[in-house]
């Protein structure tokens, strides 16, 4: 009777055997990279704007406020974007010519709003509540990054519900004096850990709650 | 039972059996085959239409209401893993209590239940709310660093479905290796001949090989049982876990177990007489084997009887009034028609098998084991309806009408299942080759 | 959630490549599936300016105090807004009409101004038009009417309280003093005016102090029922209902059962022959000229012992005749009241017009049959549905050369007239109007009108000659000349309070009220009692799918009512129950199922106007038949020789509940003690859970808790629509409500603790328990339920799978599955629904097909209080979290608060004697518990009720 396989055969049958234990965890295991990666949650990505506006240059450089033009970030659940003439209370001083500023001499004559980019994006069942984090000492950075080195707002964090449940989990290390939360420069002083004990004391923070699917979820 | 004969006297040589049950496999599909296909593929696609409908327009397409939330999709979910659990259960027992008889019956068994397993697993998938989530069941790394709830039931029976189909499968495979080889030797036609070669994994039928072989069986059968039992055990749980009335009751699992044991058992009958007559193997497929098997629905019937005398029993000795209401609304309540009807076939019509002359008749025998298994549906789908239409709050009492696609569904299901079956009987034999044979050279030479 | 992958992404920077590439690679296969394009990006719109600074603050609420009207009467609300939207109404705590509660017909006026089919624009002879051409034609058609000095003009109204309008109808009477000035409401109170009338010589108001009265006495009188009176009341009198020294007894004799009789201490189920006899007795025994009556030896040991409480109560006794009483009873009532020196006001009629209600409509009927009349306006009022001879009016109307029809919907008048006109919703205009006690009050807009639609104000300045007057300046034109002091300081506080502190018609001397013998009346063949729709008044609201799925409080019947007959009728007539049957008077009948109530009075089948609607869109239209056809002229509340003929065995009607029933020991579930026993310590039961090996759950910063007092519930349903509107609730719609599904949140069960003949029915609002042992948790296998650090049962919509193991293990059945996408699905299918988006509630998620759902404590209310108590430094004070249904409860029936602070309301209410918990030996510890109901039966009658 004929040879039905080739002297190989063997291996590949191992391989297949293999292949077959190890190939779902593979798949598994690459997908979860792939979720976590800025790939899929867009961090680090750059936004085109219907403005070109520089936080580098307002925040870094000029040293305007968050609060600002963010105005309700105390407040409300939404930090709120400036209206445009919050922009003209300076740029109908100065660059009131300047053609990168069109749109937004448009926006004021035809009383039409300007429409940015949504850049930091949370999903609709997700009921995130500015006030509250800046209440609590969370300062701007800890989620939006360094704002004031960034020409082009980008998204600083994953934003995925593993990183919120990181510091929900552990707060202490992201927490900042009420003066320094909308500070841009600061760089801690001291014991990182004592600090962090500190300030979880002085704000009232208590994890109990911090994880309840409630706190984000309704 | 040893001294009994499990083939007939004038039972073919070997090679003439051997034929009988390669040539379905090997040789050209008959008409008759190609019109059961035909029937199948027709009432799947029905199957799947229901799906179908039921994934584009919602949950809302069925019977379920705000308090009856369940219905057809658990009951035919529970009673298709019933069924399934016998086959391995079955030849898996047989095998070690050396069984002899087993050899004819045991594959087309595991057969059924691999196939029934698979369908069952099915059910839990699409009755859900959104069935696309069906993963989150299984506990895999994700960025929510969310895990399973490990204390629901629907997530042990997840990996009780799981790990019972994968292990029927190479249970059900190991059994076939012997088989495949032989496929591969007499089949003609390299492509085929080497497809059969790698499934056989180069199977020489060596002494080495075969006693190899018998040991490893063993040894998963040995595996088989304890896992069999909690399956099904585990579903039964999915009810005993709750604090319904009618449904936080201990003897669940083991009263499951048994249900399962007697619906899959019917089953194997059914498949039994329908093969024997296909493949005209009335030589290895005997009487005798038929009559055993009653026997054990038999005994079967008695157990669920007793069950259900335990229920009645201890929701009166219980004197929990919410248990108490629960049990005058079973016997007097709207669905007294349907319980009476399930009684009556699973407990009453199997006192019939008492008779020598009924368990003698293959057609009697079959007939009992259908209607067997309408009652063990009956049984499945009044569990879920009577405990979630008369609950503790008058206000939420509500009863459950099916619509279409409920039906559509459970009736597609079994043309699935039959289907499977027609395939399978063009791939792999659905009796054992070499076990049967076995049988009639000992039997011949006793 | 689900991203849609049209969209392809802008230029992207710094990802490096090479890792992009592997990880094109490693992802490949599956993860291709999900491509490397996610969701579309969002848009932020900010504004362009900034406006009044910080009222820009996007996603706050703001509240704004208004006016709705019921019957024509203003009831105080305060809206929400948020980014200009308004989302929910309340009661206005200022408002006496209101106190802070609410009703179903206020909660659900939010959809209304969403309603996608309202009138969006005029319609005249020539198809759709701009309001403009519709002022035009009218101005037009006014001038010509200067000829006849109005003489052929008729104005039809509902009735008017609004100080503005009714300046401004003076206006118009004065530019054509012929015109005739129709008034008439389907749900009069001719009786009332015509019964004072007869007792003082001029047509009064009695408005009882229910806060003083120990007896009152109902004599088909429904107080705790819908109507403009019904929140006032309920809260008055249910807070004398609660148990202690200060209890109230509360007697009602009434044909069908009523929410006032199911709060009774004694009912008698009367016909109007038991009623008069009733009535008669009570008088003689308070020394009145009178005959005794025929009656039932029931009605004669009630009568007795009536009369002995009244007598006993001197001063501090009342008695009611109901609206569909006959006049004569009123009269006697008002006798009564003087006798004992009950602590009732009389006032002067709120509604100024001097015709009853049947005369004015039956004059208007008349006139425009005999062809007098030219031209006609109808003001917000919908004769062709609601008037007896509709049809004939209908016809009459398509004769007319003119006619025009006001209103917030294309209903039958207007497919009738010629011109129709969209008025602005209430919320969307500047208004006023005046309390059932006389107390004014402002509207003001809570949003600008959505369509071309105008102010009832603006349409009669425009009769009046003021074509284009602003609705803000005509409000303020009436009220500018009575100003005490600076009149604006006076505006402005009255839009912040929602009430004008200028005091209504103040109790007049009335006086002596006239003995007035009633005339007897003889048994008669079967009586049809009408009474007002629980959730649809006069029909008026039939296009608000809210109240269309509103249950009625008493038989649970959705989307179209019950005949409701009782027993022996039933028996006698050959009827059954769920039956369908055609009933009526000669050749005006309707058809209606059959329900067979024990409760109901011998001799006399109940049925609620208000059905039958033929134009109320896809939402109202067609359901069942109009009773109002079967009213002879006159408006009758009801009717003798009613004619029912059985059809056929038809489908029962449509119900959230089908068993009420309670014996044994599902008696348990609503206990019910008498005031006796409470006072010599009785329990309802055990409310300390059993024992348990299971751990209790840690607790954190607070334990939300609510207690709802059984005895105080009247069972309206306002907390059912208020917690729908508050929580997004969806509809689903009179076919899944007939495969037993619905939605509900929070539902009021009614059950029957007493005999057949005595059902003595009672409510029990079943919300989420929030069970400390929660069934529903264990067997949730992705952790969608789950127990958080306050107690709370949180579902998490966003992580549900649908399972349904959650509410199939629910002893309370408490959750609500969405079978279908009920979100835009029916009844709305056909309708364009971004305009209902609008009302959503955006601090709730809105939830999808196949998603497990439940109430959640209001606890986006919760963390609203948390983010303020954090942005402030304060702690969050007991009472700061009010859940929607707790605001709208009218009886202050619901309590909820802190388990933590020891001094909180609920705290104090779980160590009352009355507490009890709803399965307490399942041993799930609900932070949901109850207080028993209390009655306060006359131990002199023998079958305490």
């Amino acid at each position: 009777m004929a040879q039905l396989f080739g002297p190989g055969a063997d291996v590949v049958a191992r391989i297949v055997l293999v292949a077959l234990v190890v190939t779902p965890f593979l798949i598994v295991g690459s997908l979860y990279v792939w979720a976590g990666s800025p790939y899929h949650t867009r961090a680090g990505e750059t936004v085109a704007q219907p403005i070109l506006f520089s936080h580098a240059h307002h925040v870094g450089e000029l040293g305007l406020d968050c609060r600002f033009c963010h105005a309700s970030v105390e407040t409300g659940r939404f930090a709120g974007m400036p209206a445009t003439e919050v922009c003209m209370t300076c740029h109908s001083q100065i660059w009131t010519n300047a053609p990168m500023l069109a749109p937004i001499r448009e926006s004021l004559a035809k009383d039409q709003p300007i429409q940015w980019v949504r850049v930091n994006n949370l999903p609709d069942y997700v009921y995130f509540d500015h006030s509250v984090h800046v209440a609590k000492g969370v300062p701007c950075e800890a989620c939006h990054g360094r704002v004031a080195d960034m020409p082009l707002m980008r998204q600083a964090a994953p934003l995925t519900m593993g990183w919120c449940l990181d510091c929900h989990r552990n707060p202490g290390p992201n927490l900042r004096p009420r003066e320094a939360e909308f500070d841009t420069r600061w760089t801690g002083v001291g014991d990182p850990a004592k600090r962090a004990a500190a300030l979880m004391a002085a704000y009232h923070v208590s994890t109990a709650g911090l994880t309840d699917c409630a706190t984000c979820h309704r | 039972m040893s001294a009994r004969r499990w083939t007939t006297a004038r039972a073919p040589g070997l090679s003439a059996l051997d034929g009988r049950i390669v040539r379905p496999v090997l040789g050209r599909p008959t008409r008759g085959w190609w019109l059961a296909v035909a029937g199948s593929g027709a009432l799947t696609l029905v199957m799947l239409a229901g799906i179908a409908w039921t994934f584009a327009e919602g949950i809302g397409v069925w019977g379920n209401n705000t308090s009856v939330v369940w219905g057809f999709g658990i009951a035919n979910y529970v009673w298709w893993i019933g069924i399934g659990n016998a086959g391995t259960l079955i030849s898996s027992m047989l095998l070690l209590t050396r069984q002899r008889w087993r050899a004819s019956i045991n594959r087309f068994a595991e057969s059924m239940t691999l196939f029934a397993a698979a369908i069952a697993g099915v059910f839990p998938i699409i009755h859900m709310g959104r069935p696309m989530f069906w993963y989150w069941l299984a506990p895999y790394p994700n960025t929510m660093s969310l895990w399973p709830q490990w204390r629901s039931p629907l997530v042990w029976d997840f990996w009780a479905i799981l790990s019972y189909i994968l292990f029927s499968l190479i249970f059900w495979y190991v059994g076939l290796l012997p088989d495949l080889a032989v496929l591969r030797d007499r089949a003609r036609g390299l492509r085929i001949r080497q497809v059969y070669g790698a499934l056989a994994l180069g199977w020489l039928g060596s002494a080495r090989q075969w006693r190899l072989h018998g040991k490893l069986h063993r040894t998963l059968a040995m595996l088989a049982v304890p896992l069999v039992c909690s399956v099904h055990s585990i579903v039964g749980l999915d009810f005993a876990a709750s604090l319904m009335p009618g449904w936080a009751e201990t003897i669940f699992p083991p009263y499951f177990v048994v249900g399962a044991m007697f619906s899959g058992f019917c089953v194997v009958i059914v498949l039994a007489a329908v093969i024997r007559r296909a493949l005209g193997l009335q030589s290895v497929i005997t009487d005798a084997h038929f009559d055993v098997m009653a026997r054990i629905v038999l005994a079967a019937a008695l157990i669920m009887g007793a069950a259900y005398a335990s229920e009645w029993f201890a929701a009166w000795y219980g004197g929990d009034p919410a248990e108490a209401r629960f049990l005058r609304f079973i016997f007097l309540g709207p669905y007294q028609p349907l319980y009476v009807a399930m009684l009556a076939l699973n407990v009453g019509l199997p006192q019939l098998l008492w008779l020598p002359r009924v368990r003698r008749d293959v057609g009697a025998v079959v007939l009992i084991a259908l209607l067997v298994n309408v009652g063990m549906w009956l049984e499945r789908i009044l569990i879920i309806l009577e405990t979630l239409s008369h609950d503790y709050l008058p206000s939420s009492w509500r009863l459950f009408r099916p619509t279409l696609t409920d039906g559509a569904i459970l009736v597609g299901s079994l043309g699935l299942f039959a289907l499977l079956f027609l395939i399978l009987s063009r791939v792999a034999p659905l009796v054992s080759i070499h076990e049967t044979g076995e049988l009639v050279v000992t039997e011949a030479a006793a | 959630m689900s991203p849609t992958f049209t969209v392809t992404r802008g230029p992207r920077r710094g990802a490096p490549l090479d890792r992009r590439r592997a990880l094109k690679l490693l992802a490949a296969g599956a993860a291709t599936a999900l491509a490397s394009c996610g969701p579309p990006r969002e848009a932020i719109v900010p504004y362009a300016r900034v406006g009044d600074g910080e009222d820009l603050a996007p996603g706050a609420i703001r509240r704004y105090a208004t006016t709705l009207t019921l019957a024509g009467y203003g009831r105080g609300v305060v809206g929400r807004v948020v980014d200009g939207r308004p989302i929910k109404l309340e009661g206005n705590p200022a408002h006496p009409a209101s106190l802070g509660g609410s009703d179903v017909f206020s909660e659900a006026a939010i959809l209304d101004l969403y309603d996608p089919w309202r009138a969006k624009a005029a319609a005249g002879p020539t198809g759709v038009a701009a309001w403009l051409d519709f002022a035009e034609a009218l101005t037009a058609r006014l001038a010509g009417h200067a000829a006849d000095r109005g003489a052929g003009l008729r104005l039809l109204t509902g009735r008017v309280t609004g100080p503005t309008q009714l300046r401004l109808i003076k206006a118009i009477q004065a530019r054509f003093p012929a015109m005739v000035w129709a008034r008439y409401e389907p749900l009069h109170d001719d009786a009332e005016r015509q019964g004072t009338r007869l007792a003082y010589g001029r047509p009064l108001t009695p408005r009882p102090r229910f806060a003083e009265a120990d007896v009152i006495l109902c004599l088909g009188a429904d107080p705790l029922g819908p109507g403009p009176d019904q929140v006032a009341w309920a809260r008055a009198v249910m807070a004398r209902r609660r148990g202690g020294a200060a209890m109230s007894r509360l007697y009602v004799a009434e044909p069908g059962l009523s929410l006032t009789g199911a709060a009774a201490d004694h009912r008698l189920p009367a016909g109007p022959l038991v009623m008069q006899a009733l009535g008669l007795e009570v008088a003689r025994r308070l020394g009145a000229p009178a005959q005794p009556g025929e009656t039932t030896p029931r009605a004669l040991a009630f009568a007795e012992a009536v009369a002995a409480d009244l007598v006993a109560h001197k001063g501090r006794a009342v008695v009611l005749a109901g609206a569909g009483q006959p006049a004569q009873m009123h009269a006697l009532a008002a006798w009564i009241n003087q006798t004992v020196a009950a602590p009732v006001d009389v006032i002067d009629a709120i509604d100024p017009n001097p015709d009853d209600h049947a005369e004015s409509l039956a004059r208007l009927t008349r006139d425009l049959q005999a062809g007098a009349v030219t031209s006609l306006v109808v003001l917000d009022a919908n004769p062709v549905h609601d008037a007896p001879e509709g049809d004939a009016i209908a016809a009459a109307i398509g004769r007319l050369p003119f006619s025009a029809d006001l209103g917030l919907y294309k209903d039958e008048t207007a497919a009738a007239c010629r011109w129709g006109a969209p008025l602005s919703h209430p919320l969307e205009g500047w208004s006023d109007a005046v309390g059932p006690d006389g107390t004014p009050s402002l509207a003001q807009p809570l949003i600008r009108p959505l369509y071309d639609s105008r102010t009832a104000e603006q349409a009669l300045a425009l009769m009046a000659g003021e074509p284009d007057a602003a609705a803000r300046d005509l409000v303020r034109a009436t009220w500018r000349p009575g100003a005490a002091g600076d009149f604006e300081a006076e505006w402005r506080q009255a839009l912040i309070a929602g009430v004008l502190r200028r005091g209504g018609p103040a109790p007049t001397a009335p006086p002596a009220a006239r003995w007035v013998e009633p005339t007897p009346i003889t048994r008669s063949p079967l009586i049809l009692a009408l009474s007002p729709h629980p959730s649809l008044w006069d029909g008026r609201y039939a296009a608000n799918a809210w109240l269309q799925e509103c249950p009625d409080p008493l038989t649970k019947e959705v989307w179209g009512q019950s005949l409701r007959l009782s027993p022996s009728d039933a028996r006698t007539l050959g009827l059954g129950h769920g039956d369908r049957a055609r009933l009526g008077f000669g050749s005006r009948t309707i058809e209606a199922n059959v329900r067979v109530t024990p409760d109901q009075a011998l001799g006399v089948a109940s049925l609620p106007l208000g059905g039958g609607r033929a134009r109320a869109g896809p939402i109202g239209s067609g359901l069942g038949g109009n009773p109002a056809r079967l009213r002879g002229p006159g408006l009758a509340w009801s009717l003798e020789g009613l004619h029912i003929e059985r059809l056929g065995a038809g489908r029962d009607g449509l119900a959230t509940q089908a068993d009420h029933r309670l014996d044994g020991d599902t008696g348990e579930l609503l206990p019910t003690m008498s005031l006796a026993a409470l006072a010599a310590g009785a329990r309802p039961g055990a409310d300390r859970p059993p024992p348990s090996l299971l751990t209790t759950p840690p607790r954190g910063e607070h334990a939300w808790a609510m207690v709802i007092d059984a005895a105080a519930c009247i069972g309206c349903n306002a907390c059912v629509v208020a917690c729908q509107a508050e929580n997004n609730v969806p509809v689903v719609g009179p076919d899944e409500i007939a495969v037993g599904r619905d939605m509900h949140w929070l539902r009021v069960d009614r059950y029957d603790p007493g005999p057949d003949d005595d059902p003595n029915a009672g409510f029990l609002p079943v919300p989420c328990m929030q069970c400390e042992q929660a069934p529903c948790e264990p067997v949730c296998p992705v952790e969608a339920s789950v127990h958080d650090s306050e107690g709370l049962n949180d579902q998490v919509y966003n992580r549900c799978v649908g399972t349904r193991f959650c509410q199939a293990n629910c002893p309370y059945k408490v959750r609500r599955f969405n079978f279908r996408d009920y979100t835009a699905g029916a009844p709305w299918r056909d309708l364009d629904v971004t305009a209902l988006k609008a009302q959503r509630n955006p601090e709730v998620s809105v939830r999808g097909r196949g998603v497990m759902e439940k109430c959640t404590y209001c606890v986006q209310r919760i963390s609203a209080a948390r983010a303020e108590s954090a942005r402030d430094g304060r702690p969050i004070a007991d009472g700061a979290v009010k859940t929607a249904c707790q605001t709208a409860c009218p009886s202050e029936a619901i309590s909820f608060g802190d388990l933590e602070d020891d001094a909180s309301r609920v705290a104090g209410l779980r160590r009352d004697p009355r507490h009890y918990v709803l399965l307490n030996e399942l041993g799930t510890r609900p932070r949901t518990t109850y207080l028993a109901r209390v009655r306060n039966p006359n131990p002199a009658l023998r079958k305490p009720a």
